[in-house]
Parts: structure tokens; sequence; C-alpha cells
């Protein structure tokens, strides 16, 4: 039985289609404490998530400027996960609280230039929480999928 | 609302007491009515000094320049002025001591058209905050008020608003001088220019104004006082203010009504934290 794919559209731009292998590309930025020791103890018991995240290693969330995000967003990225400690478990004390405020108004301002607001989603994972990571990255893969190809403002566009 | 006088009679004296170096002030454009800044070394030139409702531009910006730095500087400053003014001592940028400050208690300044600017109508801070002399009465601080522009576009669909923005990225011809025109972007060396400098993307595509002026605005969120000194500098005339006062709404909102540079010593809403900050967007 032959399943029948349904087109795959742009949410922010309804006339573009996805060309049918097209696969998203979900950029990863993890905090090397909890989120990266998660995504490896992910990895050590064997447990499947999906392939299309890239995982980017920072030394806390709080290292992650707004402008990573654009970065990603203008160059290859469908989508973008940032995951960091639980609070109160900042290796360096109080990092995520800092980056928690800066997440919350760059997710503001993405959504007001007209992002969806799943293009960019954000996570605590712990060390210990593998099979959290492989949720995690489940649900934002699946959500980006809905979502389509993202083409705003794509640097490719423009370099041909 | 006219100071011109006062101002004049402040400056003139500063210089013969050998108080200051240089005064930065504001004088009337050669060719129409309109105000320019101007930075004055010789007391004989402090005639030329004019203070109205057409005082559009804010003067902080003139204090990262180099006529203007390690020296003894007069100032004129109106409310939104002296916020980031207030931001600039904070992150030590200028030295207190070095000023003199004229504060003014502002009744609003006009545009072009004559009509009253937009951030003078939803202003909240009248009243300079920082000063050695106030010129007129003070109001005191007003209710904050969501602006108007932004309540529009929040009615708005994701395909509609995406198009608005769309238009203003491909409009931006990425001069660059709503960050020179900036009081508060003092960086020697700005992080958007990595995207101008590679070889494979150096024009002024809408990836790469996407790229600046979103950067850009992220990084005074917290800080921007709304002067809009960007928008008046700006050549295409692009709505700039919507960016910062989005950010402004939403750091209001969240975090403990904060307003950039109202209180002395506060650093912005980035340099702080509290326990109770909203994570429910957080998975």
């Amino acid at each position: 039985m032959e399943e029948v794919k349904e087109k795959i559209v742009s949410i922010e731009k309804p006339d573009l289609i996805a060309p049918p292998d097209w696969k998203p590309v979900i950029v990863g930025i993890l905090c090397n404490w909890c989120s990266y020791a998660g995504s490896d103890l992910t990895g050590t018991s064997r447990t499947q998530y999906p392939p299309n995240i890239r995982i980017i290693r920072v030394p806390c969330s709080s290292r992650v400027d707004p402008w990573f995000i654009i970065k990603a967003l203008q160059t290859t990225a469908d989508g973008v996960l940032i995951s960091g400690c639980h609070p109160g478990d900042c290796h360096y004390i109080s990092g995520n609280y800092y980056a928690r405020r800066r997440f919350l108004v760059t997710r503001e301002l993405l959504k007001m230039v007209g992002f969806h607001e799943h293009r960019v989603q954000f996570s605590w994972v712990s060390a210990a929480e593998g099979s959290k990571f492989a949720q995690v990255v489940k649900k934002v893969t699946e959500d980006v999928i809905k979502l389509g190809p993202l083409h705003l403002y794509k640097k490719e566009n423009f370099s041909k | 609302m006219d100071y011109s006088k006062q101002i004049q009679d402040i400056a003139a004296k500063l210089f013969a007491d050998g108080k200051i170096d240089v005064f930065v002030g504001y004088r009337m454009n050669s060719f129409d009515d309109n105000q320019i800044p101007v930075v004055i070394t010789d007391p004989k030139e402090v005639a030329e000094l004019v203070f109205t409702e057409k005082s559009v531009f804010n003067l902080t910006n003139y204090l990262k320049a180099d006529h203007t730095r390690n020296k003894r500087v007069g100032l004129v400053v109106k409310g939104c002025d002296s916020r980031s003014l207030n931001l600039l001592l904070t992150e030590s940028q200028v030295k207190r001591e070095k000023l003199y400050i004229i504060g003014i208690a502002c009744e609003g300044v006009v545009d072009d058209k004559g009509q009253k600017m937009q951030n003078c109508v939803e202003c909240i801070v009248p009243d300079a905050v920082v000063f050695d002399e106030m010129l007129g009465t003070p109001k005191g601080i007003r209710d904050y008020i969501v602006n108007a522009d932004i309540i529009e576009l929040a009615g708005k669909g994701l395909v509609e608003r995406r198009e608005y923005f769309e238009q203003i990225f491909e409009n931006c011809i990425r001069c660059n001088a709503c960050r020179h025109s900036c009081p508060l972007c003092y960086c020697a060396k700005c992080c958007i220019d990595q995207e101008t400098a590679t070889i494979y993307n150096g024009s002024n595509t809408s990836s790469s104004a996407f790229h600046a002026l979103m950067t850009w605005s992220l990084h005074l969120a917290g800080r921007c006082v709304d002067c809009r000194n960007c928008e008046k500098a700006c050549p295409s005339h692009l709505p700039l203010h919507l960016l910062h006062k989005q950010n402004e709404k939403v750091i209001y909102d969240n975090f403990q009504n904060h307003l950039a540079g109202v209180e002395e010593g506060d650093r912005g809403a980035f340099y702080k934290y509290s326990l109770k900050d909203p994570d429910d967007f957080i998975l």
C-alpha cells in the first residue's frame, strides 16, 4: 500500500511548496554541562531520535547571543532548538536565568517579524534526562515538519 | 517651549568660568527652520545656540565622538536623552564629573510637518533624570502606554506581518546610519559588520538587512530609551521603532516594569534576573 503524501507548505509563505525530498534542518545549541551531556546519554543508552538536528556545543546557555539564532535562521536552519540546565542547576550559578530573559524577548521579536513561534524553541534538559532530550528533539522536528521549509531572508537566495 | 536665551546665558557663563571646554547644543539650520546639533569650542559662537520644540536630536550621541572625549563638556538633555546619558554613565562611557548637564522639562518635540512626535505623545519620562540645572517645571513620571503601531501589528496574521516586515528589510540600504546615530551603540567593533565583511554577501540584500537590524535591536533590548535618533537618521524612513518598542513592551510586561535608564545605576534588563521570570514557553 502506497502512502499518499500531503503537500508540505511553508507556513510563512503559503505559495511555497516543499520538494518531496525535503528534510528539515534543525540547529541545536546545547549547554556543555547539562544538555550536551544529556544528548550524550541519549546516544550511549541507544535511544533513537531524529537525525535532523545539528548540535553546537556552548559553555552555557547564557553564551547564546540572540545573534546566533538570527544567524542560524538566516543561513540553513528551518528551526532552532536551544537547551540548557534547569533553573537552579547552572554550572555558573545563574547563567540560565540571564539566558531565560533573552530567550523570551528574542522569541517575541521573531514572532512579530513573521516567524512561527515553533521555529525557535527552548528547553531545559539535565545531564540525567537522556529520554527527555530524545522527546524534545522529536517534538521540535515534528513541529518544524508541519511548518514546512523556512524561506525567509535566506542567504542562499541571493548568492546565485 | 523656548529656552534659547537661558541656554545661551548658561553656556556663556560656563565658558567664562572655565568650567567647560566644549558645549554641545542645537543651532538653526542654514537653509530651513529645522535645527542641527552643534559642538561649540569658541565662546563667541554661544549666540548661535537655540532650543525650541524643533530640537529633536539626542545630543548624548556626541559624547562618544573624538571632539568631546576626555574633555569637559556642557550638554543639553531632554527626558529621553537623559535616560541614555544615565545608561552611558552606568556603563562607564562618560565621567559624570566632566559633564555639566542642562536638563529640560520637555513638553515634546515636533517632526518636519509640525506634528508632535509619536514618542513624545507616548512619553513616560518627560523630565531630565540627570542634570546640574533644570529648565522648565518638572511634570513627573507618566503611565506606560503601549505603542499604537505594536497594538495594530499584534492584531494582524502571521503572513501579513511577514509581508510587512519583508518590505521593511528590503528597503534597508545597509548604510548603518541607525547604528551610528544611536547613543548606546558605542562598541569600537560591531558584530554586525562581520556580515558585510565577507566576500560572498557584501551587498544590501534583505537577508543581510534582516541580520543587521534584528541583531542590532536585540543588542539594544532593555537599553533602548526610545529617543528615535535612528529613525530620524534613516534615509529610507524605515519604522525602526517597531523593533525596539516590541522589545520594550515584552520587557515591561514580564520583567517587573523595567524601563531603561530611568533609575540611576540601572544597567538594563538583561544584566539582572528574577527567579520569577516567565518560563512557560520553555519545554
